[in-house]
């Protein structure tokens, strides 16, 4: 079988899933059918990464689908965030389709808005074409956009407008860049073959790109998909959108979809970094953008009170910090991709325990949450967790990644931003403890209901997460190595899957 | 040949004086007519600025252009305007005066900014990447300088045709990327934002931009 057939159906799947949500008759079964749809959409994306890690590239369509191993390595996040968050899910809304607020219309408009929201994301790991990745993050905005107001209520509706204010201004700004690098094509347009943008094309002529051009398109670029990545000052959108979107979306906003825009970035990295003249372009945007996002960061998490919005900072820091990692040559780049998946998981881990411990207490405000642990083992546990591994204790793998990163800092001699790094990373460990000490113990209040008791799927959610997170941090297998070196190599821009890497 | 420059020209020269009209109008209606000129406006250029080869691609694109953001998107708009029951664009941030005294300032910076892009355009009109440029800031300013959600909106469709006349001018190198944008990016903008507009009037009893303030830190 030719294996290009694969990039067609991860990408139609979710397509077909979409659609037959709306023919299901009760909102548990929406809920049960989208378990299902993504676990085996899942599991072909991993088939069809493995092929891709086999062979190195896998294209289809006349290169227009086109994956490498930074791409399937992205594709195997993403299978991550949305198998655990869809499994999540189920259980998630279980309350409230039982009071009747989640009722059969909305519960098929979640279905089927979560697998485009799939299909648009794969469209993004999939396109060759630059101009077709952009129609993916475009639709992945329109698409999440409704998401967060699953429900309608006064705060989820400004939620959702800012988000699609500041992020639609985002996505015309990178369309604008996508258009300058088209531009900066002029002199070997004619010497390629097909047409349209395709990155595989633009790679090999980097060289040739008009240097002005290319630069003018990549700071577009940059402060576009930006935009989606939360990087500050370009933020404003993240904590109202995070905190507002049902736990399970939020989850897939915090772990994959910062981290698709995040892709794209990376993906112009590589050619930006073959211009004349450009060499250190991205470099020093990585690292302004970068550093700011983590004081930014630091100083909004130090006065936060509601929960959700505190993991939504943490995900603009620690979008920071892989901003850094990015800007800090191959070791960085390599850890910044490591952070990247430790990341995803522990984030996802939190927003999950956060919005089961909402439902208990009824808001996310932490001055009235207390005693969770105690309410909620196995949710305030994760969160605890969660939160532990989010501000870098050792030794889970989040504590890794950022020990590579101040090593990459030190060989790169980039002292002022391993200071901000260092003095930002420790005021928010100091904040976030106290945080997070506040809600977890304590007296629980009195509460009118018994809290459900937890399932066997919330449990094995949650020692999953701990578990990949503590294991990553304590030994990396050689086979991630290898990917994460090869990923690292095409944002490099060197050809080869050589081994040039690092230990 | 010639002719075909002119008259470039002046549709460029009016899409300027339709970023200066709807920098000055506070009537929302009126602003609503003005963006739907300019989508007309848009459609034109689209034909006269691969200098006269009159194709029938050309001629279809520049038909759905004049469609969308010329009839069906301002259609959209007013009826919206009618079921909100709103008319008026009340103190906004920056002055109508202010706006118009800046903007002169601020298209001699695009002309500047343009001068010292070397694009391989097909140079129908030297003016087209200015006033790209211009339109593009027009269209920002709108959306952080009104308060009217349906302001905003008409900022963002100003935005997006200032996208295309750029978009336009390099359309000679890659011309399904140009395409693929607009009619995606109308698309959104209108179709998704009415609708967010519907919900926040009918949660809100009212369409101020500046009162959506309970999420904040």
């Amino acid at each position: 079988m030719n294996p290009g057939i694969l990039l067609w159906i991860i990408l139609l799947l979710p397509v077909v899933g979409s659609g037959i949500c709306q023919i299901l008759r009760s909102s548990k079964n929406v809920m049960n059918f989208i378990c299902f749809g993504v676990a085996v959409i899942g599991i072909l994306e991993v088939v069809t990464a493995g092929l891709v890690f086999s062979r190195n590239t896998i294209s289809s369509c006349g290169e227009w689908f086109y994956m490498d191993t930074l791409s399937a390595y992205h594709l195997i996040v993403m299978a991550l965030v949305f198998c655990m968050s869809s499994l999540y899910g189920m259980r998630y809304f279980d309350k409230e389709i039982h009071e009747g607020i989640f009722t059969l219309k909305l519960a098929k408009r979640y279905g089927t808005l979560w697998f485009a929201s799939l299909a648009a994301m794969t469209l993004i790991l999939v396109s060759n074409n630059l101009g077709m990745m952009w129609v993916g993050m475009e639709t992945t905005t329109l698409v999440t956009a409704f998401l967060i107001c699953t429900r309608a209520t006064k705060a989820s509706i400004e939620g959702m407008w800012k988000y699609l204010i500041v992020c639609s201004v985002g996505i015309a700004f990178a369309f604008m860049g996508t258009l300058f690098i088209a531009a900066a094509t002029y002199k070997f347009q004619g010497s390629i073959s097909g047409n349209g943008v395709l990155w595989t094309q633009l790679k090999i002529h980097a060289g040739l790109l008009d240097p002005k051009l290319a630069q003018i398109g990549f700071l577009f670029i940059f402060v576009g998909y930006g935009t989606k990545v939360g990087l500050s000052p370009m933020h404003t959108w993240l904590p109202d959108a995070h905190s507002q979107a049902p736990s399970p979306v939020s989850a897939v906003f915090s772990g994959f979809m910062l981290n698709a825009a995040l892709y794209c970035i990376m993906r112009y990295t590589s050619l930006i970094k073959l211009v004349p003249g450009n060499e250190n372009l991205s470099r020093d945007l990585f690292l302004i953008f970068g550093t700011l996002s983590i004081v930014v960061a630091a100083a909004f998490i130090l006065s936060q009170h509601d929960l959700k919005r505190l993991l939504a900072y943490h995900s603009v820091e620690h979008l920071g910090i892989i901003a850094i990692g990015m800007g800090m040559g191959p070791l960085g780049i390599f850890a910044a991709l490591f952070h990247t998946l430790n990341h995803s998981i522990c984030k996802s881990l939190g927003f999950f325990c956060a919005g089961r411990l909402g439902q208990i207490y009824g808001n996310y405000d932490m001055r009235g949450m207390t005693g969770a642990l105690r309410l909620s083992p196995l949710w305030g546990g994760g969160l605890l967790g969660s939160l532990f591994a989010l501000i870098g204790i050792a030794p889970f793998a989040l504590f890794m990644s950022e020990l590579l990163i101040v090593k990459a800092a030190i060989a790169t001699n980039l002292i002022w931003v391993l200071v901000v790094f260092l003095v930002g990373s420790c005021i928010i460990f100091a904040a976030a403890l106290k945080h997070v000490i506040s809600v977890v113990y304590g007296t629980p209040p009195v509460l009118d209901f018994k809290p459900h008791r937890s399932s066997i799927t919330d449990t094995s959610i949650v020692v999953f997460s701990l578990g990949v997170l503590l294991v990553l941090g304590l030994w990396m297998p050689n086979s991630l190595h290898e990917i994460l070196c090869r990923a690292a190599n095409i944002i490099e821009g060197i050809d080869v899957a050589t081994t040039v890497c690092v230990k | 040949m010639i002719f075909m420059t002119n008259l470039a020209d002046t549709v460029i020269i009016l899409i300027i004086l339709t970023n200066l009209m709807l920098l000055g109008s506070s009537r929302l209606r009126t602003c609503i007519l003005i963006v739907a000129i300019q989508g007309i406006v848009l459609g034109i250029l689209a034909i006269l600025i691969e200098g006269g080869s009159l194709t029938i691609h050309l001629i279809l694109l520049s038909t759905a252009i004049i469609c969308l953001k010329g009839i069906i998107f301002p259609f959209l708009l007013i009826r919206t305007l009618r079921d909100l029951n709103v008319q008026q664009e009340v103190e906004p941030f920056v002055g109508y005066g202010t706006s118009l005294v800046l903007s002169p300032l601020v298209l001699a910076v695009c002309i500047w900014l343009g001068s010292q892009l070397s694009l391989p355009v097909g140079a129908a009109s030297s003016l087209v990447v200015p006033v790209a440029f211009f339109t593009i800031t027009c269209g920002l300013f709108l959306i952080i300088s009104r308060k009217k959600a349906l302001t905003q909106v008409l900022g963002y469709l100003v935005l997006e045709n200032g996208i295309y006349v750029f978009g336009a001018s390099i359309a000679t190198i890659q011309p399904v990327l140009v395409e693929l944008g607009i009619l995606l990016d109308a698309f959104m903008a209108v179709f998704v934002m009415g609708i967010a507009i519907y919900h926040i009037n009918r949660e809100f009893e009212h369409t101020d931009v500046d009162r959506l303030n309970q999420l904040k830190g």
